[in-house]
């Protein structure tokens, strides 16, 4: 096999990885913290329009990710007011949120560019070559001259390792999910740390968004988001709820997607389509292979305070 | 003269339609161990939770240091100087000592600062000056009760609270760490703390407290410094001055007022259950039940008492045939009724109806219906049946549970396990939380069902001593996931107690 | 869990719909349209004529109520069946194959045969994750959500493969034999005899819910598995299992009816995502089979309405999927502040939720 096809999977590797290792690390913190945030894919897509109008309105890149961001957060904002302020069921409440999302973003886009769907054009956001580092042969310019927001998820791993295991407020995060009632009977504000981790995890998958939007497609598309934020959800589990895992997971599953370019260039021609449901099926095996092992915060998902 | 440091008035809280609270006052002087004492049901807890910030009250007042505060929860409350040490463990399972010890201590103002490697040395100073030792870098999860309970009492510690409030710690605690733990406890009081101790056994209480109030059915009826009260006095202020001369309290002492051991002994009948060399585990892996064989006769009722957590769930469960041992063997008869000791979760359905909440018991009977369908008007007749020789106070037999009393509840769900009890009658402290009246009808159905010729053999596991040495034929302690058979002389509260704890097992 | 006596359940839909009303419209507004000719526009659209009632409203409710009807009974028992979606997919592949190779048999035989197959399909595809959740533990709502997406692409995997129609040309299978099509229900209408299958699936499991034993163990576990296992010593893990497949078989039939009793052939994307918008039309009926009925053809009427409403008023169809969404918070929202009120009415019995009142002495 030629060196640049593996070159060039690995590249593809990372470059759809790091859309699933944002929102994944950002999910794992949501989670951490005893919600579960099935609307991950409305914060996704709501970044990548958000991603998408914003570079168009500065003709800035950098500030679409921005506006991504804050697109992600507001979208986590209506899930975490119903399921953290009404205490309504996080399952349902975050399917209607990615429902939300997927008819919003398509109703704007629609609006603004027309239902035929004119291929848009916008500001991308450019690989920026690490010197020195890109240069390692084989993994290096897969790593090391990608996106800005590749080294983004690279940095965030360890920070947010460093928070959730050897700070206070990791601490208490992990209590909040852990015994929410225990948490608070210590003085921990639950209702306000969860709000909080909530918002901070649609931040995240707002920048996955923007980074599908400006870093990998270059346009913004009806349903872009594809599922991702399932599929990050699946990876979270896979990487134990710990940032570093997770970034692990998110590659490897980024590497599972990109497995066509390499099948294609060894001559394997699956059929496209079903190229589309491998991570899906990956996903599910290594749920079911996995699963047993690792354990869920044990408040996930349980409104709070329980009174009924 | 000494400050007041906590001072509580007129304190009203109602859950539902029982009311906790009805004009409770505390106060509390800095200096001193003040001692809570109550009836199951007083309103102990509920008192203690306005001062640590987890109950509001509806009416009343509550001053710290003079000043008039309204704690909005326990952040509050630590705030204002109370630290309060919950009946209940409030520890977070997943976490290990240390970072339990550490949890939402001060975490805004220096977030980032490694909480474990500021606490790990006060932890240890404190560990070293009150006798209190835990291993801190376990995980809560491992460790058993009575490490658990000196966590929790080194958690208020830690923060050097003014006024500590310690709601019964010494429930899970051997002799000697109750000493000392009161020794403790005077030396805070010396410091100029105040100290705030609940607890039912009056000994105790009396042992350490340098004034004692007492609550009875959510009112503050005495309160008095040490040397002016004899026990008897304060038994009759915990009972009421009526109550006393007859059977309430007496319920221990007196014993057989309501089941004789004759009856049992006469009426003892066939076998109907059977345990041989069974053991059972927990979740976790760790051993629940150790090698515990045990017969049930018709007309027995066999009353093991112990601290909580020591395999009485798992014998329960074994016993009614919802759990099955990996080791031994289980015999256990089909006609099994089942009082759970959580009926709110585990006993009934809030959302269903009444007819509903019969049809649990019921979905599976032939009498039910016919095939597959079920019989609604015959369900309806049965629990029509049970509202009415239960006195099951509700509108009518299609209300929502949920909307009955915790006594109303309880007697639905002890009207339908006992009719389901053909053979065996399985009951976890089925009068936990409940009033007088609704404990008296509870104690009065299980002795009639045992005195019946036929009638199925009954166990029952509780933590409340006086009520299993009220009830029993027969008479076992459980304690490290072994039962223990009390003999004739050791059948008195203080012999009992003396096997529990003598068996408990530290860490297990 | 959301499901309530008749008039606490009309209370909240009401309010429910009334709230999705305003919301929307003020939605529409920001956008820049006229909220009161997309109104219009939509009621003419879905009820202005009986043509446009039978044949656009009603045969959109089809999918709606069979779909609704398995989410509904999923979620009685507790069980978050987020996967309608990808097993109504099973259950078109199934009818489509049945419909194409059994081309031979005659009508009473083969059209049975289609249904059956779409139902077993379903049930199928359902199995995967009620026996990873039984099993392996894992939890069911990602695992159906990840099997849609297997599906609709396994789906456009065949019509550009395998099945796809002889001259290669478009994205779809060939067409079923006639005799697997569902006759008119209405003559000279679109409205087809599935419409009346559906309705008769709703009746049979509303008295099954309400009447067998089954639907009552159903009932228990999904309202408490804790107390359905200790007070009714009731099989949690078999009751979740069969609800399970049921659920998936009514999805799948839900794929089968619309190919066998509208479009004849399977397509990429057939499906706009109706198995997601079950989860408005389930959660509206507050999971009461007969009320589902009703509730699929509101939803049919909105999906008929959005067509119309694209055409008179130039507002994007897609607003629609912004609406089933707004209709499932407000139903939330709405159920979760009438519990509040009818709590505090109503005084509660003993608070062993609440923290600490008096549990016992050790």
């Amino acid at each position: 096999m030629p060196e640049t096809d593996l070159v060039l999977f690995l590249e593809a590797a990372v470059r759809l990885g790091v859309p699933l290792a944002l929102a994944a690390m950002g999910e794992a913190i949501t989670e951490r913290s005893g919600i579960i945030n099935i609307g991950l894919e409305g914060s996704i897509i709501g970044g990548a329009l958000g991603g998408a109008l914003g570079a168009l309105a500065t003709g800035n890149a950098a500030a679409g990710v921005l506006a991504g961001a804050g697109a992600g957060l507001l979208v986590a904002m209506v899930f975490a007011l119903f399921s953290i302020g009404l205490r309504t069921d996080q399952i349902i409440t975050g399917t209607a949120v990615t429902l939300g999302g997927l008819g919003l973003t398509g109703a704007v886009y629609q609006a603004r560019f027309g239902a035929t769907g004119t291929a848009l054009t916008l500001p991308t956001l450019a690989p920026m070559s690490v010197p020195g580092l890109s240069q390692i042969p084989w993994i290096g310019s897969a790593l090391f001259d990608q996106a800005p927001t590749a080294y983004l998820s690279y940095a965030l791993a360890p920070l947010l390792w460093y928070y959730l295991f050897r700070t206070a407020w990791g601490l208490e995060l992990r209590a909040v999910g852990e015994a929410p009632d225990a948490a608070q009977a210590a003085g921990v504000r639950v209702r306000w740390v969860r709000f909080w981790a909530t918002l901070f995890g649609g931040a995240l998958a707002g920048l996955a968004g923007a980074h599908l939007a400006l870093a990998h497609a270059g346009t913004f598309a009806e349903n872009m988001s594809a599922g991702r934020g399932f599929i990050a959800i699946a990876v979270v589990v896979l990487g134990r709820w710990n940032p570093l895992w997770v970034l692990v997971a998110a590659l490897l599953f980024g590497a599972a997607s990109a497995l066509q370019f390499l099948l294609q260039a060894l001559g394997l021609d699956l059929p496209y389509q079903l190229f589309l449901a491998l991570p899906y099926l990956l996903t599910l095996a290594a749920l079911a292979g996995w699963v047993g092992r690792s354990r869920a915060p044990a408040a996930l998902a349980l409104p709070w305070p329980k009174e009924r | 003269m000494t400050p007041v440091l906590a001072s509580l008035r007129g304190l009203v809280r109602r859950f539902g339609s029982v009311t906790a609270l009805a004009g409770a006052n505390l106060e509390v002087f800095g200096g001193e161990v003040h001692g809570v004492l109550g009836e199951n049901g007083a309103g102990k807890s509920t008192l203690l939770g306005v001062l640590g910030g987890v109950v509001r009250p509806e009416e009343g007042e509550l001053e710290i240091s003079g000043q008039p505060v309204e704690l909005r929860g326990p952040r509050d409350a630590w705030r204002h100087g109370v630290g309060l040490v919950h009946q209940h463990f409030t520890l977070v399972p997943s976490l290990t000592v240390l970072e339990n010890l550490s949890l939402g201590r001060d975490a805004g103002a220096s977030g980032f600062a490694l909480p474990q490697t500021r606490v790990r040395p006060a932890a240890e100073r404190m560990m070293a000056r009150t006798g209190l030792s835990v291993p801190l870098d376990e995980l809560v999860e491992d460790l058993g009760v009575g490490d658990r309970q000196r966590v929790e009492i080194l958690k208020a510690l830690l923060r050097e609270p003014p006024i500590l409030v310690l709601d019964e710690p010494t429930a899970v605690l051997t002799p000697a760490e109750v000493d000392s733990l009161f020794d403790l406890l005077r030396e805070l009081a010396r410091q100029g703390r105040a100290v705030v101790l609940v607890a039912h056994k009056i000994e105790e209480v009396l042992a350490v407290a340098d004034r004692v109030t007492v609550l009875r059915r959510g009112r503050t009826v005495l309160t008095s410094e040490r040397g002016g009260v004899d026990p008897h006095r304060l038994v009759r202020a915990m009972v009421g001055e009526d109550a006393a001369t007859q059977t309430a309290v007496g319920l221990g002492a007196a014993t057989g007022g309501v089941v004789g051991e004759a009856s049992g002994g006469l009426l003892a009948g066939e076998v109907v259950a059977t345990l041989d060399g069974v053991r059972a585990n927990r979740a976790s892996g760790a051993a629940a039940l150790v090698d515990v064989s045990l017969q049930i006769r018709r007309g027995e009722v066999v009353g093991v008492a112990g601290v909580e957590g020591n395999g009485q769930r798992e014998l329960a469960l074994l016993l009614t045939g919802r759990l099955s041992p990996p080791a031994g063997v289980a015999t256990v008869p089909d006609g099994v009724g089942f009082i759970p000791q959580d009926r709110t979760v585990e006993g009934i359905v809030g959302e269903f109806d009444l007819v509903e909440n019969m049809a649990l018991a019921l979905h599976d009977d032939p009498d039910a219906g016919r095939g597959m369908w079920l019989d609604w008007p015959w369900i309806r007749q049965e629990a029509e049946a049970v509202r009415s020789r239960f006195g099951v106070v509700a509108p009518d037999v299609g209300a929502r549970a949920e909307g009955l009393s915790g006594g109303n509840q309880q007697r639905l769900v002890v009207g339908r396990e006992l009719r389901r009890a053909r053979d065996l009658l399985v009951a976890e402290n089925p009068t936990r939380g409940l009033d007088v009246a609704a404990t008296a009808f509870v104690h009065a159905e299980i002795g009639r069902i045992t005195s019946v010729e036929g009638g199925p053999g009954v166990v029952l596991l509780s933590t409340d001593l006086d009520e299993v040495l009220a009830l029993s034929t027969r008479l076992l302690v459980m304690t490290g996931g072994r039962l223990l058979e009390v003999p004739e002389g050791s059948r008195t509260r203080e012999g009992i107690g003396r096997l529990m704890l003598g068996g408990l097992q530290p860490d297990v | 869990m959301y499901e309530h006596g008749g008039r606490t359940a009309w209370v909240v839909g009401a309010a429910a719909l009334a709230a999705t009303a305003v919301v929307a419209a003020v939605l529409l507004w920001v956008g820049g349209y006229d909220p009161a000719r997309a109104a219009a526009a939509m009621w003419s659209g879905a009820f202005g004529t009986r043509g446009a009632f039978v044949s656009v409203t009603l045969v959109r409710s089809v999918p709606f109520l069979l779909t609704g009807l398995a989410v509904a009974v999923a979620f009685r028992a507790g069980v978050w069946n987020i996967g309608a979606e990808g097993q109504l997919y099973a259950g078109a592949i199934a009818a489509v194959w049945v419909g194409i190779e059994g081309a031979a048999l005659p009508a009473w035989v083969l059209l049975p045969a289609v249904l059956i197959a779409a139902g077993l399909a379903g049930a199928l595809w359902a199995l995967i994750p009620a026996l990873m959740k039984l099993r392996l533990g894992v939890g069911e709502v990602i695992t159906t959500i990840l099997m849609n997406f297997v599906g609709i692409n396994f789906a456009a995997y065949l019509v550009h493969g395998p099945l796809q129609e002889p001259r290669g040309v478009f994205p779809q299978t060939e067409q079923i034999a006639d005799a697997a099509r569902l006759p008119a229900l209405v003559p000279g209408s679109r409205l087809h005899v599935g419409f009346a299958v559906a309705v008769a699936m709703a009746v049979v499991l509303a008295a099954v819910l309400r009447w067998t034993r089954w639907g009552f163990r159903v009932r228990a576990v999904g309202a408490s598995p804790r107390a359905a296992w200790a007070a009714g010593r009731i099989d949690a893990g078999a009751v979740v299992l069969a609800t399970f497949l049921a659920s998936g078989a009514l999805a799948g039939l839900a794929g089968g009816v619309e190919i066998a009793g509208l479009t004849y052939a399977l397509y990429e994307g057939l499906s706009p995502g109706w198995g997601y918008t079950a989860i408005a039309v389930a959660l509206l009926a507050a999971l009461n089979p007969v009320a589902v009925v009703g509730t699929a053809i509101l939803f049919g009427a909105l999906e008929a309405g959005a067509g119309a409403m694209q055409r008179e008023a130039g507002i994007p169809a897609v607003w629609v999927v912004a609406v089933e969404a707004l209709v499932i918070l407000a139903v939330l929202a709405t159920d979760q502040l009438m519990r509040t009120r009818v709590r505090g009415a109503q005084t509660p019995g003993d608070d062993e939720g609440n923290v600490s009142p008096e549990p016992a002495r050790a």
